[in-house]
């Protein structure tokens, strides 16, 4: 009988370790990832780190503004304008024929500024040099750079484009930093995305 | 045709460094207990065939059935497994994959970020995931659910995830939910055989042939981000994403289970996400945690963020935010 | 009346043992046949469920646990519940208990046979099981709780194999058995029993994902109801045992098994009722599942039904028991045993798994209701459950009334 108690006593100390050691293992905690990724200070050099990284494609163009990481580049615009250049048609003069612009312009409905600003062609085009945009304080802005027309009023927006939380890249994180500009996404004429049907659905489930 | 078994499995454990020792009486166990399965696999199956590796098939799926947790691996065994599934995939549906077995990063740490004010629920990420991925046509699986919610509340219990209108409607907006990646993964933690588990470049991947179908992940995962393999998943064979990674989109079988992988065979290689690439509206943002010049760091500290269910202490890497 | 030693040796037993289990009356034929039947029909089903996959169940991603893991978990109830025998019948001696105790071992062991089988059958890959053994795979413990059930339930299915097998061959070749060899693995096995229904407990209270199984509650709660539910199984067994055989058990038997599951069961109901307090005094978010299960979410209401059936049969069963009106006759013990034991078996089982899955962590609500490839096999695992009883209850009587006859007690 004693020896069986003893044994058993020795049985119960062994398992009493074993839960301690195991639960001690279980609830090990690591660092949140909030720790983690704020003592991340040092900067990373995805060129080197990862294998197959996009070259700077073609039809981009380096953004003027700088952004946390230094240049980027973005999609050019007037490559895909149909009838670029303007000033293929257009002088630096006011077109004199009347309803011109529904004629060859009549594709486009303007719907930018909404009812109380509702915005008209030269409050972006340049009136005198049609191939260029121009801002309220009258300075030429290439098409290719429309987000610094765009930032004019949409300034929040454009600081998170800039940084990152606005728009999105081309294809790839890594790498070179190439993102959408505004106009790949908006049609600069009536910006809001129109309603549509989803691309698909989630099904009902079982029942 | 026990010795045969016997013999097979000798063969498969001297390619480990480890066991690289004369046939001991633990590997005759070894041995013997992996026979026992397969005796209990033929009697399952119901054929014999299967088993006698006549065909080049056959073979392959016997040394696949023997084959080891992908973490315990070597890049050779990697490779071969590899190359066996390649080869496997020509023979059973006719297509030719490329697969890649290509380890995580240093210091990456996979971030998500998901722009509530953004997303319109066009649900162009659902459909390109779907595509990306090879998910199972039949049952529809899908990854991403995304939930049509009224102003007012913040939780998906309260929107619609089944809505097929025209979008975005009026007083709504759009949620989406998939796997969050925790970094504490209650999934992780679950599993008794560690076949689901985070990889050092933050994801929560499945080694779907070392899952044994147990569901206790599903039971412990607070965000509904795994999908199991109900029955025999079926792609349409043109529709097949050759360009596949072992832990990511490559073909499941039934009893597997699945989940969303940051679509590892892509953004191992740099590139975004499927879900990330289709988003028409830009609503999502993918990056490196560790990069302090990224886009989801610069989201994380010059945005309102919050995570989903954020109590549960999951720590989750994916974030909401606000514009 | 001292007969001959029949031949000994383990050779002899086993075929002895077999001998004794083949014989008997055409009634005794019959019931083999049935339970039979049924096991085929259970493998039949399962043949069907490994061609088509898990889909030939009625589970999905949202319930994903289904009728298997409910009986399962019950089952772990019954399990462990011999422990309420053997614990008074070695630690107290008590006499009379000590006589029925090999029933409570066997119906135990019956239990943990039919659990394993559950847990297997609901496996999505079961020849990979082997993934989960320690050295040929990997065995994810002590993180997993699962791999701390598979110890535990394999564990206490060795205990209660061995110790009545070493007490029943001892008797068989007419020795005492010696109590210094086998008592450390009786007090083991209290323990252990205790532990595979804790364990059982936490691997669902352990899930913070669903909060109607992260309740501190669940493991004593799943111990009081078990603790009624298997001892009352074991009446029937011994009711059972009575009618049929020439094994008799005494009405003190009776009595004392009933007081236990008395104060189980209203242990039980008080926990129910502090739970139901909690759900539905205040409820948020996370009363969810338990309005699901009492009255039904977003019209679906299939659970509705059965927990109130089970709570009545709960009830209705607990207080027959506690008031005993039939004074220990058997012909009320049985039925209200069978109340109290299907009661637990409903709320322990779909009334405790499903309401956890439903409504999703994503707030979706489905129904679930078995196949007919879940009841099918469900009802093979149970015949072979209760022919894994028969199969070794028959021979351990038999050894038991003549040893018992030898000794002239």
């Amino acid at each position: 009988m004693k020896i069986s108690a003893f044994k058993t006593g020795r049985f119960w100390i062994l398992f009493l370790l074993l839960l301690i050691f195991s639960w001690g293992y279980a609830f090990s905690e690591k660092d949140s990832v909030v720790e983690i990724y704020k003592n991340a200070t040092a900067p990373f050099d995805d060129e080197k780190s990862v294998d197959s990284i996009l070259l700077i494609p073609d039809n981009t163009v380096p953004v003027e503004t700088k952004y946390q990481g230094g240049f980027f580049w973005t999609e050019t615009r007037k490559d895909k304008i149909e009838r670029f250049k303007c000033s293929e048609c257009h002088n630096n003069k006011d077109v004199q024929i009347a309803r011109a612009a529904e004629i060859a312009h009549g594709d486009i409905i303007l719907d930018h500024g909404g009812q109380d600003k509702p915005l008209s062609c030269y409050t972006c085009h340049k009136k005198d040099d049609r191939n260029f945009l121009v801002t309220e304080e009258g300075s030429k802005i290439d098409m290719d750079h429309s987000y610094q027309m765009c930032g004019q009023c949409h300034f929040r927006q454009k600081k998170d484009w800039v940084g990152g939380a606005h728009g999105k890249r081309v294809s790839y994180w890594a790498g070179t930093r190439v993102v959408k500009t505004c106009t790949s996404c908006h049609d600069p004429h009536s910006p809001l995305f129109e309603k549509r049907w989803p691309k698909t659905y989630s099904p009902p489930l079982v029942n | 045709m026990n010795s045969r078994k016997n013999k097979d499995c000798r063969k498969q454990k001297k390619n480990t460094p480890l066991q690289d020792k004369p046939f001991g009486r633990r590997e005759f166990l070894k041995g013997a207990v992996k026979a026992a399965a397969l005796g209990s696999a033929a009697m399952v199956s119901g054929c014999g065939t299967g088993l006698l590796g006549s065909s080049e098939e056959d073979s392959l799926r016997w040394k696949e059935y023997f084959k080891k947790h992908y973490r315990l691996m070597t890049q050779e065994e990697k490779d071969e497994t590899v190359r066996r599934l390649e080869r496997l995939a020509r023979l059973r549906r006719g297509v030719d994959i490329q697969m890649s077995s290509k380890g995580p990063i240093e210091r990456i740490l996979f971030g998500y970020a998901f722009n509530l004010t953004r997303c319109e629920g066009f649900m162009e990420c659902v459909a390109a995931c779907v595509k990306e991925n090879n998910l199972d046509r039949k049952s529809n699986t899908q990854y991403i659910r995304i939930f049509e919610m009224e102003h007012g509340e913040m939780s998906p219990a309260s929107g619609n995830s089944k809505y097929f209108h025209e979008v975005p409607v009026e007083d709504h907006f759009y949620m989406g939910v998939q796997c969050f990646h925790c970094e504490k993964a209650p999934c992780v933690k679950a599993c008794p055989t560690q076949a689901t588990y985070r990889e050092p470049d933050g994801i929560v991947v499945v080694d779907y042939d070392w899952c044994i179908g147990c569901r206790y992940c599903i039971a412990a995962c607070p965000y509904y981000g795994r999908r199991f393999n109900w029955n025999e998943p079926y792609v349409p064979v043109n529709e097949i994403t050759k360009k596949q990674h072992y832990l990511g989109n490559r073909m499941r079988t039934k009893g597997q289970m699945e989940k969303c992988t940051f679509c590892v065979q892509r953004t191992r290689e740099g590139r975004l996400p499927a879900c990330v690439e289709a988003c028409p509206t830009g609503a999502r943002v993918f990056g490196n945690l560790l990069d302090p010049k990224s886009e989801i760091r610069y989201v994380l500290k010059n945005k309102k963020v919050f995570r989903f269910k954020e109590e549960l202490g999951t720590d989750a890497k994916y974030w909401y935010f606000i514009d | 009346m001292i007969k001959k030693p029949p031949g000994k040796g383990l050779m002899a037993f086993f075929a002895d043992i077999i001998r004794w289990n083949l014989s008997g009356g055409i009634v005794y034929q019959l019931y083999l046949c049935v339970l039979a039947a049924f096991m085929v029909l259970g493998v039949y089903a399962y043949f069907i469920q490994i061609n088509l996959g898990l889909s030939a169940t009625n589970m999905s991603d949202i319930v994903s646990w289904g009728f298997y893991i409910s009986n399962f978990t019950f089952l772990v109830g019954v399990a462990a519940a011999a422990v309420m025998i053997i614990l008074p019948a070695y630690i107290f001696k008590d006499k009379d208990l000590h006589k029925v105790v090999i029933i409570g071992e066997v119906v135990a062991i019956g239990a943990l046979v039919m659990c394993l089988m559950f847990v297997f059958v609901d496996l999505g890959s079961p020849l990979k099981a082997w993934h989960m053994m320690p050295i040929i795979g990997i065995f994810n413990w002590p993180s997993s709780l699962l791999t701390w059930d598979v110890i535990v339930l394999n564990g206490y299915l060795a205990l209660n194999l061995m110790v009545p097998a070493y007490i029943v061959y001892c008797h068989y070749n007419h020795r005492k058995p010696d109590e210094r060899k086998y008592r450390p693995l009786i007090f083991i096995s209290i323990f252990w029993a205790f532990a595979i229904h804790l364990v059982t407990a936490f691997l669902y209270e352990g899930l913070p994902a669903r909060p109607f199984w992260n309740n501190p509650l669940m493991g004593p709660r799943f111990l009081a109801s078990a603790f009624a539910a298997g001892p009352a199984l074991i009446i029937m067994v011994l009711v059972i045992i009575n009618f049929t055989t020439t094994f008799k058990i005494e009405a003190q038997v009776f009595n004392k098994l009933r007081r236990i599951i008395v104060v189980s069961a209203i242990i039980n109901l008080i926990m129910l009722f502090s739970e139901i307090f909690k759900e539905f005094y205040l409820p948020t978010h996370h009363s969810l599942p338990a309005v699901f299960l009492y009255f039904g979410l977003d019209g679906h209401n299939s659970l509705v039904p059965w927990i109130w059936t089970a709570i009545s049969m709960n009830l209705l069963g607990t207080l027959t028991l506690a008031v005993n009106p039939g004074r220990n006759n058997p012909k009320v013990l049985f039925p209200a045993c069978i109340l109290l034991f299907l009661g637990v078996w409903i709320e322990k089982g779909i009334g405790l798994i499903v309401p956890g899955l439903v409504p999703s962590p994503l707030g979706e609500v489905v129904d679930y209701a078995p196949s007919w490839v879940e009841v099918s096999v469900t009802l093979g695992i149970l015949a072979l459950g209760v022919f894994v009883v028969t199969m070794l209850i028959r021979p351990a009587l038999i050894i038991e009334e003549r040893f018992g006859v030898e000794q002239g007690t």
